[in-house]
């Protein structure tokens, strides 16, 4: 798994998430979500096209990112996921808590 | 090279090294001997042909001086035309006063004598112990070489050397033609022959001393040998005629050479032995005979050989010194190494007590040694970390394998599970991942008419998925009632209470009206199961989704339930997601459209005989790929009360099924 900032817009931060999320691997976006709520950054779109596959680690990851951006009244948006990925978040109904766009101009139009 | 490989390193160094050594001596040995060898070719080439020119000038010097005589007879004879008296008495003079002669003679063409007859008229005086003496020529001489040959070319000439007819000596002639004037033309009168042993040649040839056993020949015109050591040779061979019998073409070359009137100096095979020799040869300008002066090359060459034997001596000295120093060296410096070679033995035999050699040295083997010593230190620590970590490490092993136990341990799992019930069966199945999983099943009557069933998948592994398991297990039994929605939704807040990790649970759960066959079921976020109508068209059908959410995230979330009747025969097949989940060696997963697939001609199967079939097929699939999550099946199928197919339910008549 691999997680890049791709741009800037307005206050708005878009990281490219690529690979596959599991237990092993999510920590790593804990941690670089971490380092950019630091800095004071409160909006996120999460760009998943390249992502393939997330488990249920992945998906606690998300969720306890989402929390933490609730609790700074921040944002996430998660944008373009591919089909099995979206199945994940709506067999679990996360896409009731976690907003999803079917693009990226989805997401940054909102 | 194997051989080689093995041996040490002061064997290695010195064979290398001594090598070189070789090598090198050899080179300049080689070089030496050449270059000494050609030095000492060009100075016997000087030596030879100074020696060969000193000793043809004086041998033609002489041969000179003997020209003189009868030249100076003839213009004495041609201008005096002396009387039979005067002709003796000049005759008998000039053989006296020059000792090197051997005879004299005048021979004069026919001439009338005092009857005016023409005739044959000639003196000759010969040397005869010491005496002069008159020995008459008995033979018509017009037609003896010494005298046609001088009349008709007209000019003096030395003769090839011949056996004087009187005392077997070789000698040549050197005749000389004289004229009278006649009406004012010059006519032929006859010639002055003198003639000149070769015993004096030989002698000035046989004293040129050349080495121990070099020497010197002398050819004539056509290549008769005048002078050789080998008197054999002398007047009976020519040196074509030798050439012929042993041969050899090289030296009838250098024959034509030599008669030719050339100088050279060339390799050369001895004549009566097979000697090498050097030979420089050079003409006689005064009767065109050829000089051959012989150097015995293995004389001349002994000097070298000699340095050569000398050098090679001192080149091996030179070697086996430098073996010894080597030797002593490379053993000093290996010494060491052996030593820490031994050790190192020691080490990777397993005893890391083994003490290291301690070297005063600091250089390579000395930091090797210091190393080595520091790595043996860091190995111990690691071994010894490892011994530590891998007891811890096997002692949470034993403990996640209790928790493992404890967890599996309170899942129902004793089939048929209700043997008093026979308006549905019910089997249900897990088949752990080696790591700790978070998969759960339930079953439980509610009350005489409702079965309550559950089959759910907490998030991530290990302990923290197993006792999140173990309390959302406890939960659902202390929060169940008649309405499914209730009972999830109590069960959520519960859960998501205090649950900053976001732990999570996928939970199907249903109620099931044993009686009537109806089915309320709420899914909180889980794969949908699937409803088997054996019989049907389309015998596998998902059941619709209630648009639910997973348990533990989002408290007072309002689930909503969904009813349906099964009829009798008709089933319903739940399961986790690691059976779609299920991996293969090629990452491949094994899927929904999969799983249907099998599912579809197992739909009349009794429930047992279904969740086994799915078992066998995922492990088919994932052949030998590690199980990385729990797989849980869970099917129940309705009977009714009536006993209308082939599922046979417990009775107090029947055996016990083998089924659920």
């Amino acid at each position: 798994m691999e997680i890049k900032e791709f741009k800037r817009k307005d206050e708005t931060l878009v990281a490219t998430l690529s690979g596959r999320m599991d237990a092993m691997t999510s920590t790593g976006f804990t941690d670089q979500m971490g380092v950019w709520t630091e800095t004071g950054l409160k909006s996120f779109i999460i760009d998943c096209s390249a992502l393939d596959y997330i488990s249920s680690a992945g998906l606690r990851a998300i969720l306890v990112t989402a929390k933490k951006i609730k609790t700074i009244n921040g944002s996430l948006q998660l944008a373009a996921l591919q089909e099995n990925v979206h199945n994940v978040f709506s067999i679990s109904g996360f896409d009731k808590i976690i907003p999803i766009t079917a693009t990226l101009d989805d997401a940054l139009n909102q | 090279m194997n051989l080689l490989r093995r041996r040490g390193i002061a064997f290695k160094l010195s064979l290398w090294v001594l090598g070189g050594v070789t090598l090198v001596i050899a080179i300049i040995l080689t070089l030496n001997y050449n270059v000494t060898r050609r030095l000492m070719v060009e100075k016997i080439e000087e030596n030879a042909f100074n020696l060969a020119q000193a000793t043809a000038n004086r041998i033609n010097s002489l041969l000179k001086a003997a020209e003189k005589i009868p030249a100076g007879v003839a213009l004495t004879i041609a201008e005096l035309d002396p009387n039979d008296t005067e002709l003796k008495t000049l005759l008998a003079n000039r053989l006296e006063q020059n000792p090197e002669l051997f005879g004299i003679a005048a021979a004069f063409a026919l001439k009338p004598d005092a009857t005016d007859k023409l005739k044959l008229y000639s003196r000759y005086y010969v040397r005869s112990y010491d005496r002069l003496k008159e020995s008459p020529i008995n033979y018509d001489y017009r037609f003896h070489d010494w005298y046609q040959i001088p009349k008709v070319i007209d000019k003096p000439l030395w003769s090839e050397p011949y056996f004087g007819e009187s005392g077997g000596i070789v000698m040549t002639s050197y005749s000389t033609p004289f004229y009278r004037q006649k009406l004012g033309t010059k006519e032929f009168a006859g010639i002055v022959c003198v003639d000149l042993s070769l015993n004096w040649l030989r002698n000035v040839v046989s004293s040129l001393k050349i080495g121990e056993t070099g020497y010197a020949f002398l050819i004539t015109r056509n290549g008769t040998f005048v002078t050789h050591p080998d008197l054999d040779l002398v007047m009976n061979e020519t040196i074509f005629s030798v050439a012929e019998a042993r041969g050899n073409p090289k030296i009838r070359e250098i024959g034509r050479s030599m008669i030719a009137g050339e100088k050279g100096f060339t390799a050369f095979t001895g004549l009566t032995n097979n000697q090498k020799y050097w030979m420089a040869y050079t003409p006689l300008p005064a009767n065109g005979w050829s000089l051959g002066v012989l150097f015995p090359q293995n004389e001349l060459m002994a000097d070298i050989h000699n340095l050569t034997k000398n050098m090679l001596g001192l080149g091996l000295g030179g070697f086996f010194l430098i073996m010894l120093v080597i030797l002593l060296v490379s053993g000093k410096i290996t010494k060491p190494l052996r030593a820490l070679a031994k050790s190192a033995d020691a080490i990777a035999s397993g005893n890391l007590e083994t003490a290291i050699p301690t070297l005063k040295t600091e250089d390579e083997v000395g930091r090797l040694a210091l190393s080595f010593a520091g790595m043996q230190q860091a190995l111990k620590e690691y071994i010894k970390n490892l011994t530590e970590t891998t007891a811890a490490k096997e002692r949470i092993e034993s403990e996640l394998n209790i928790a493992r136990e404890i967890q599996m341990g309170i899942l129902p799992k004793i089939f048929p599970a209700f043997p008093n019930l026979p308006e549905f069966n019910l089997y249900a199945t897990i088949k752990p991942a080696r790591e700790v999983g978070g998969d759960l099943y339930d079953f439980f009557m509610i009350d005489d008419q409702h079965l309550c069933f559950t089959v759910g998948d907490v998030s991530g592994k290990g302990v923290p998925a197993a006792l999140f398991m173990a309390i959302t297990q406890t939960l659902i039994k202390t929060r169940i009632s008649r309405s499914s929605t209730t009972t999830l939704h109590q069960v959520n807040n519960d859960l998501a209470r205090d649950n900053p990790s976001m732990m999570f649970v996928t939970l199907f759960l249903g109620i099931f009206n044993i009686v009537t066959g109806e089915l309320e079921y709420c899914n909180g976020g889980h794969n949908p199961p699937y409803r088997l109508t054996p019989g049907k068209s389309e015998p596998v059908q998902e059941l619709p989704t209630t648009d639910g959410i997973a348990l533990g995230v989002m408290d007072d979330f309002a689930f909503t339930a969904k009813s349906i009747t099964l009829a009798p025969g008709e089933a319903l097949f739940v399961f986790s997601d690691g059976v779609t989940e299920a991996m293969n060696q090629r990452d491949e997963l094994f899927t929904e459209a999969r799983l249907e697939k099998i599912l579809a001609p197992l739909a009349k199967q009794p429930v047992r005989e279904i969740s086994d079939q799915v078992m066998q097929e995922i492990e088919i699939f994932a052949d030998n790929t590690p199980q990385s999550d729990d797989i849980t099946i869970l099917t129940i199928r309705y009977i009714g009360k009536k006993r209308n197919n082939d599922e046979q339910t417990t009775s107090k008549t029947s055996p016990p099924p083998c089924q659920g």
